[in-house]
């Protein structure tokens, strides 16, 4: 917490927040101990390090990305990973021709079992927009350019099924192991905006 | 509402809106299909820019609870979610967005069959 905090007021969606949850409270609709756990949960316990487990073992195991292709969600479950907003599961693979994307027009629905709550951008009006209208200049402002020949496609999660991209296994990782995989596999490449590289994890983690 | 105790479980299981029923799809894989041009006051996902669209069946989901009707405590009204594959210059216009194709989860309700029509006669200049 800021050193600030006595004297800076809090913001207008703090505070909206806030006095939402004391009128859900005092009605007895949410249980504030409950509240707690479940942010716990998404804040510490549950994040992207899940996907990067499923990519990795993807990417040395040809039988279980061959499960993963075909039914995500028990694939994913394979390896302990399940719950709320990953209840279906659709595994989209990138190769050298075809680049996937996901996206929620609507909203911000996202594959929380694998890769935790969304980064704000994602729930962003011009992510949103533009991911469907223009999705190969939004890569290229995440820094991904891709050859024209490319096939971009772009998941709109409109209904209740979640998606997850397989990034591509990037050259010189033939002699690492799974979790070594695992490290390199950034949150951004699974929703379909970067690729891995050798170093994709080594910047900060926005 | 949710007691503490049971958010571990309810993490772990969720809550999935599909259901297991016998319900016939009304499209099958690789059928042309055009969306609805549906604006209705209440919930839908139905997104706005693909109203009126033409594409096609790319795979099956299954049955899940139709959130129009759910939303408004009009019942599940399950029926068959499809994913369905846009060419970008359906959903744009000419020159789309450089050969990329768009994926959207629709229900039964959202989709006709694509009807066809009469090729335009050609226009000597």
């Amino acid at each position: 917490m800021s050193k600030d905090h006595h004297n800076a007021p809090e913001s207008d969606v703090a505070l909206r927040v806030k006095a939402i949850e004391a009128l859900l409270t005092e009605k007895g609709l949410v249980d504030p101990l409950a509240l707690d756990k479940l942010v716990d949960t998404y804040e510490n316990k549950v994040g992207p390090k899940n996907g990067a487990r499923v990519v990795a073992r993807a990417w040395v195991d040809p039988a279980y990305k061959k499960r993963l292709l075909s039914n995500g969600t028990a694939a994913i479950a394979e390896l302990g990973i399940s719950g709320m907003q990953g209840e279906d599961m659709v595994v989209v693979e990138n190769t050298p021709k075809v680049h996937n994307l996901i996206v929620c027009t609507l909203c911000s629905c996202y594959p929380w079992p694998t890769l935790g709550l969304p980064p704000v951008w994602y729930k962003s009006a011009p992510f949103r927009s533009r991911a469907v209208s223009d999705p190969r200049s939004v890569l290229k402002e995440f820094g991904l350019e891709l050859d024209p020949k490319v096939e971009i496609r772009v998941w709109d999660s409109s209904a209740e099924v979640r998606y997850m991209v397989l990034p591509e296994r990037p050259k010189g990782t033939e002699n690492m192991s799974e979790p070594e995989l695992a490290g390199l596999v950034t949150r951004d490449s699974m929703i379909g905006v970067t690729n891995v590289t050798l170093n994709s994890n080594s910047g900060s983690k926005a | 509402m949710l007691k503490a105790e049971f958010v571990e479980e309810a993490v772990k299981h969720g809550g999935s809106t599909k259901r297991e029923k016998r319900i016939k799809p009304k499209f099958k894989t690789g059928q042309k299909v055009r969306t609805r041009n549906l604006n209705p006051i209440g919930h839908t996902r139905l997104p706005r820019y693909v109203r009126g669209k033409l594409g096609v069946i790319h795979h099956d989901h299954g049955i899940f609870v139709f959130p129009d009707t759910n939303a408004s405590g009009l019942g599940e009204k399950p029926q068959h979610v499809y994913s369905v594959r846009f060419e970008a210059k359906e959903l744009w216009g000419a020159p789309g967005t450089g050969g990329g194709v768009i994926y959207i989860d629709l229900w039964d309700d959202y989709l006709e069959p694509a009807l066809k029509r009469a090729k335009p006669k050609r226009v000597r200049k």
